[in-house]
């Protein structure tokens, strides 16, 4: 059996940050197909802006005449450079079509970006867009429309580790995903015999690490699958367990884990009884606790 | 302790961080959250932090883990928010670094010498009939030559002032466009030295073709060009020069990864593209409302005599005395 190294990283897309607290938390990295509903919800919103605007001038241009012309083409340039760099800028990594995706840009240290790193990731857009497509060099007589192909963006995208298109390594920032988890809490055991399995484990085996998140990951999923395939699944963590217990070989698989799972989470656990939680725990009259302190 | 009674403990202090996290997300209810209540958003984050750090050792389910993950950084996006733009010290880069930094780099220098070698030897060619006969007509074209003859043909004597703001209008966006593609450009080299030895080529042939002696339409181009030509030429040099700096530090990296390399030139190499906007913007305000007025050729040669000197001064007096290493 290969033996996993700790050196080999999750195949995953996720990144972990330390903190100035000193806690390392994972994120999620954006690939491009999630930043790309973001980035034509905001060619839409441009899109309107633009509309908005040339209505608005059409309007006023008999008030002020070549003045309104001016400001509808400086707002166009502003709009076409600094939209996504001012957003970034003053909603914190953010522009409408990202938050509506839930990303976020942030440097590749986890830090908030700063408004020059937000312009010139902006402005750089130009390059991943690269190489433009013209109507007219497939032949067809048509005016002179060109299409970004982003090309090279995605291509650079697909050949770095947080998924940065060359604007992004540039400025050392990545998008990641902001997104919710809800907490369920310790999974619900319905079967009464897994508690009472739980007794047959001998008092002094305890969990590894592994193997607690194992067995976790397991339980909390096990309401998903059909029965055959819960057989199939906790088949390969319970005949060794089993085996150490020396527990009846035909005991049911998905049921030992449960009991595991009962025992690792749920039971009493004597020595670690003295270890407790409360003085960690912010409450009401101590809004300004200090940084909790490591357990003995 | 059991996990499950551990859980029911915390569970109050994580949902409160994170209804604290969706009124930060808003600028409206961030307004109105009192201190004491950011002090305590504080406060549950550093504890969401603890238990987080402390999962391992509590043995929290693996969904609890993710839970806290996800929370944890929502929480630290709220509470590290981005920076703005600090008027004073832009001010302050814009004076004293991008000067120093232009005097003293090489990728400025070098686009300098292409640009304006470039650009003086394509006006020589479109201005002699005998040195390359059909060159003008090869680098304008025929179209645009006729357009430009037809732009010149009046003397120049100020117009509609509506057109003026409409024009200023036009040249911030196509201009400084044109800059910002080039700076871009530069990154992956080719394209910004493309767009601007382009221009270089095209730009000096146009200035040779009107520098003819037998186009009558001459004298109007250069009463129209010479007031804003410092400015606009200086920020095509700067935007290239710049971009090319990006673009050769993919190469040249001094040591340094070459994302590090490239994220240590982009902090160098901006702020001269920023100067760079600065001189397109008034650059477009004097083409604007200067160059098409009928202002005598006196005033606008002295606009432009002006400019070359605050450039000078800029570049030189500001640039001169205390020398920064380029990052390559």
């Amino acid at each position: 059996m290969k033996r996993m190294t700790a050196e080999q990283a999750p195949l995953d897309s996720t990144i972990a940050i330390v903190t100035p607290e000193n806690i390392a938390f994972t994120y999620r990295v954006a690939g491009p197909f999630r930043r790309l509903p973001a980035f034509l919800t905001d060619m839409a919103i441009c899109f309107l802006l633009y509309m908005g605007l040339i209505f608005l001038v059409s309007f006023l241009s008999f008030l002020l005449a070549g003045l309104a012309e001016a400001v509808l083409l400086i707002a166009f340039f502003l709009i076409y450079w600094f939209y996504g760099g001012l957003f970034e800028t003053f909603m914190n990594g953010q522009t409408p079509g990202k938050r509506l995706m839930g990303i976020r840009v942030l440097t590749i240290d986890g830090q908030p970006i700063n408004g020059l790193q937000a312009v010139m990731r902006n402005i750089l857009r130009a390059v991943d867009m690269m190489p433009p497509l013209s109507v007219q060099a497939i032949g067809i007589d048509a005016p002179m429309y060109i299409i970004p192909t982003f090309t090279l963006g995605l291509v650079v995208m697909m050949a770095t580790q947080r998924f940065q298109r060359l604007g992004d390594i540039v400025c050392g920032t990545m998008v990641v995903i902001e997104e919710r988890h809800w907490l369920s809490g310790v999974a619900q055991l319905e079967d009464e015999r897994a508690a009472q399995l739980a007794m047959y484990i001998p008092p002094d085996f305890r969990a590894s690490r592994t193997l607690a998140q194992a067995v976790s990951t397991y339980v909390e999923r096990r309401r998903f699958f059909s029965v055959p395939r819960r057989r199939e699944i906790a088949r390969h963590l319970a005949e060794p367990l089993l085996e150490k217990f020396g527990m009846r070989a035909d005991t049911s698989h998905d049921l030992l884990l449960c009991a595991v799972y009962y025992r690792t989470f749920i039971a009493d656990r004597v020595n670690e009884e003295e270890r407790s939680a409360s003085p960690f725990a912010v409450t009401p009259g101590m809004p300004l606790a200090a940084s909790p302190m490591a357990p003995r | 302790m059991k996990v499950a009674e551990l859980l029911d403990a915390r569970r109050r202090n994580w949902s409160e961080l994170e209804r604290m996290c969706v009124e930060m997300e808003s600028r409206k209810q961030r307004r109105k959250l009192s201190a004491a209540a950011l002090a305590r958003f504080a406060a549950l984050y550093r504890a969401a932090c603890a238990d987080l750090a402390l999962a391992d050792s509590y043995q929290l389910p693996e969904n609890t883990v993710q839970y806290l993950h996800r929370l944890v950084g929502r929480a630290h996006n709220q509470l590290y928010r981005s920076q703005r733009f600090n008027v004073q010290k832009w001010t302050q880069v814009l004076l004293e670094d991008v000067p120093r930094r232009v005097f003293n780099d090489r990728c400025v220098q070098a686009v300098f010498v292409l640009f304006w070698g470039v650009f003086i030897l394509s006006a020589v060619f479109a201005s002699s009939k005998t040195l390359w006969p059909y060159y003008a007509d090869a680098m304008i074209g025929d179209a645009t030559i006729e357009q430009l003859e037809d732009n010149f043909k009046d003397p120049i004597t100020g117009r509609d002032p509506r057109q003026n703001f409409q024009m200023a209008g036009f040249y911030i966006w196509n201009n400084t466009g044109i800059g910002l593609k080039c700076f871009a450009g530069g990154l992956v080299v080719i394209p910004g030295l493309f767009i601007m030895l382009f221009n270089a080529a095209h730009l000096g042939a146009c200035f040779g073709y009107m520098a003819r002696p037998d186009v009558p339409e001459g004298a109007n181009f250069f009463h129209f060009v010479t007031a804003h030509g410092p400015f606009e030429l200086t920020a095509i040099v700067l935007s290239a020069g710049a971009g090319l700096r990006l673009g050769v530090s993919w190469v040249a990296t001094q040591g340094f990864t070459r994302p590090d390399s490239l994220r240590r030139t982009a902090e160098y190499a901006m702020p001269i593209m920023g100067s760079a906007m600065v001189m397109f913007f008034l650059a477009a305000l004097i083409e604007g409302f200067l160059s098409p007025s009928g202002a005598p050729y006196a005033l606008k040669a002295t606009v432009a005599v002006l400019s070359s000197g605050l450039l000078m001064f800029y570049f030189v007096v500001l640039g001169f005395p205390r020398r920064e290493t380029p990052p390559s």
